[in-house]
């Protein structure tokens, strides 16, 4: 089967625009705004000194993140990855749930006991990963396994980075996946760096989507920086997976605008590069868009940023209020009752 | 399938028990290496695919880290998977899952991953280094899986039983020397026996012998042998390292006064040093004796007969042991 890569169409982005929900469009619209407001406040927050440890940003990834989510049902599982909270603020997580797991706070979806990046909530049918990334991949399998088993139609989706693609858990779980026929689809967010490893050390592919050739599937690299392209392209992979056809790769390329996190300086990355990617902003591009099809007017994608950012403000409010855990029952849940 | 002749192998009391398993709840599924049409490199689920067909039994490739993660995924949301391991040595492929996603997730997230992993390991099969290890003090380690480790038949039936009902990460070690020479000394009851529950196997007034697994059949024998010379030994089997039955151990040495402690395993950093430091820990002043630990020399395991069989703990070095500890 044959990958491809696809390109921004060329007819005006409101043609097609037109025979699209509106509903639909806004919402990823202020799902990227909100992704981009919530991390800009929790930057300032790790210099401000609120959080733990360091903080893993998707600056440049919610394209990629929220497109992907926003083609799933409510009842489809997700394992997304620490570039991913655009996806956990479509599924419904609230950002002071986020700040409050930077934080350590007993209010944060572990109450504390883990932490930073590992958020991810059943009960919105998101898996907590693990740091050891992509262990996200076999347990992702599993959750499409059980649907299949149950003779259900739920899909799930994983992320990756371009680094998760060397490990072994990458290559078992693509094998798995596409012998057993599961309902998966793997997204690849290429984002040029695997913490200081560029892409010419980490693997000798021309894309990572090609990959799927060796495992007999579809594979498609996309414009990680366009949301309806990456949506498209994910969409196509959940119908197939959905209809009992077996899983898919979509590689979304895009850059890692901040360091691997935001301890790291990332002077490593070429500075024109930084440049170069910086006239692509996902989030404006997708406004613009939008803009352009008369799907959203200026005044409106105002208020989206506004009330994004009184969100995130409000957010980090809560969560530095909120209370850190006790130690008391620690030992509690080690095993399961 | 295997059906209970009312003398049931160890290894067809494993597949008894996860027969019946598979009867009761729909949600429970075998997953590994050729458990399907080939009905599994020891025959555990020979028959099993014909019987509950390709979606409970599950072919995979050879895949650990993959299908251990795919197991704790379904788990996740609801299913009961079993895994099976070919040799326990193959576990490690696995480590990343077992540790980094099925310890800790509960403990984590609140939510549980009930997945049993079936894994044959040990020695005395001339299997050499990396066919024949016990890999019980790896995981023992790690906070959230709970070790089960039978030494009789009738231990291996109720014992995964209620592994595969639990709702912790399990692993079920299976000693795969015994698996055609222990037979039950009737039918076999497919009730579930309490994980965390040891049992005194051996009543004795002298030394007390705590082993698990093989350990249980070998250390009867020597103590049979031991009686003859007036020596009395109570025998100790714990059947899972974790939960571990510290009661049941301190009472025994409280009676004894002496304890020894025997495993297969590599002494150092075997399980018995655990128990070692538990009882000198919960009844030291019970104690007559320091606690003597017999386990495997600090080496891989070896291929040929007689290297293997100086690696390993034998029948003689027991039987010393425990005379010695007995009439110091």
């Amino acid at each position: 089967m044959a990958t491809r890569t696809r390109r921004k169409p060329d007819a005006p982005a409101g043609t097609a625009i037109a025979d699209r929900d509106p509903v639909l469009l806004r919402r990823i619209h202020e799902v990227m705004v909100l992704t981009r407001a919530v991390e800009d406040r929790m930057v300032a927050m790790y210099k401000g000194g609120d959080l733990l440890g360091s903080l893993y940003t998707g600056h440049w990834h919610e394209a990629i993140s929220v497109g992907a989510a926003s083609t799933l049902r409510t009842d489809d599982y997700m394992a997304p990855i620490h570039r991913d909270l655009g996806a956990h603020l479509w599924r419904g997580m609230e950002p002071w749930q986020v700040m409050a797991s930077f934080m350590g706070k007993a209010t944060s979806p572990t109450g504390g006991r883990d932490g930073t990046l590992h958020y991810g909530r059943l009960d919105l049918g998101i898996y907590n990963l693990p740091s050891h990334i992509p262990a996200n991949f076999p347990v992702a399998t599993g959750m499409a396994f059980a649907s299949k088993y149950r003779g259900q139609d739920r899909v799930c989706l994983a992320f990756c980075g371009d680094g998760s693609t060397s490990r072994a858990d990458f290559h078992e779980s693509l094998t798995m996946a596409s012998v057993l026929k599961l309902p998966n689809v793997f997204v690849i967010e290429n984002n040029q760096f695997a913490y200081s490893t560029p892409l010419r050390m980490q693997s000798n592919s021309e894309t990572f989507a090609i990959k799927a050739v060796a495992y007999g599937i579809p594979g498609v690299t996309v414009d990680g920086t366009d949301a309806l392209a990456v949506h498209d392209a994910v969409a196509e992979g959940v119908a197939r997976a959905r209809a009992g056809e077996g899983p898919s790769i979509v590689e979304g390329v895009t850059m890692r605008m901040h360091g691997h996190a935001e301890h790291d300086p990332a002077d490593y990355v070429p500075k024109d590069m930084y440049d170069e990617w910086s006239k692509k902003d996902p989030v404006e591009l997708f406004e613009n868009v939008l803009i352009d099809a008369g799907v959203l007017d200026g005044d409106a994608a105002k208020k989206v940023r506004e009330d994004a950012r009184q969100l995130a403000i409000a957010a980090r409010r809560k969560a530095l209020a909120d209370p850190m855990p006790e130690p008391s029952g620690i030992e509690d849940g080690v095993y399961a009752d | 399938m295997p059906t209970d002749s009312g003398q049931a192998t160890y290894l067809e009391a494993v597949g008894l028990a996860l027969d019946s398993e598979m009867d009761r709840d729909p949600d429970v599924f075998i997953i590994g290496e050729d458990v399907g049409q080939f009905g599994g490199a020891f025959k555990v689920t020979k028959g099993f695919l014909e019987k509950f067909g390709a979606r409970r039994v599950v072919d995979t490739p050879i895949a650990e880290t993959g299908f251990t993660g795919l197991a704790a995924g379904a788990a996740l949301v609801g299913l009961r998977p079993v895994v099976e391991f070919q040799f326990a040595d193959f576990i490690s492929c696995a480590f990343d899952p077992i540790i980094n996603v099925l310890a800790r997730h509960h403990w984590r997230t609140g939510d549980a991953m009930p997945v049993t992993m079936r894994a044959p390991f040990g020695g005395r099969l001339r299997a050499g280094p990396t066919h024949s290890q016990s890999v019980e003090s790896y995981f023992a380690h790690v906070p959230g899986i709970k070790i089960v480790m039978p030494g009789t038949p009738e231990d291996a039936a109720g014992l995964l039983v209620s592994s595969i009902r639990d709702n912790s990460p399990t692993l079920y070690l299976e000693n795969k020397y015994l698996y055609r020479r222990l037979r039950a000394s009737g039918p076999l009851s497919l009730d579930p026996i309490p994980l965390g529950v040891a049992k005194v196997v051996r009543e004795g007034r002298d030394v007390t012998l705590i082993t698990y697994s093989a350990g249980v059949s070998q250390g009867l024998e020597v103590a049979e042998e031991l009686d003859k010379d007036g020596i009395s030994v109570e025998v100790v089997d714990i059947r899972t390292i974790v939960p571990l039955d510290v009661e049941t151990i301190v009472n025994s040495v409280r009676k004894t006064s002496r304890a020894v402690v025997l495993h297969e395993a590599a002494k150092r950093l075997g399980y018995g040093a655990e128990i070692a430091a538990t009882i000198q820990e919960e009844a030291f002043w019970d104690l007559d004796q320091p606690v003597v630990r017999i386990g495997a020399l600090n080496t891989p395991t070896p291929t040929s007969p007689p290297l293997e069989d100086a690696v390993i703990p034998q029948p003689a070095q027991i039987a010393e042991t425990l005379r010695k500890v007995a009439r110091a």
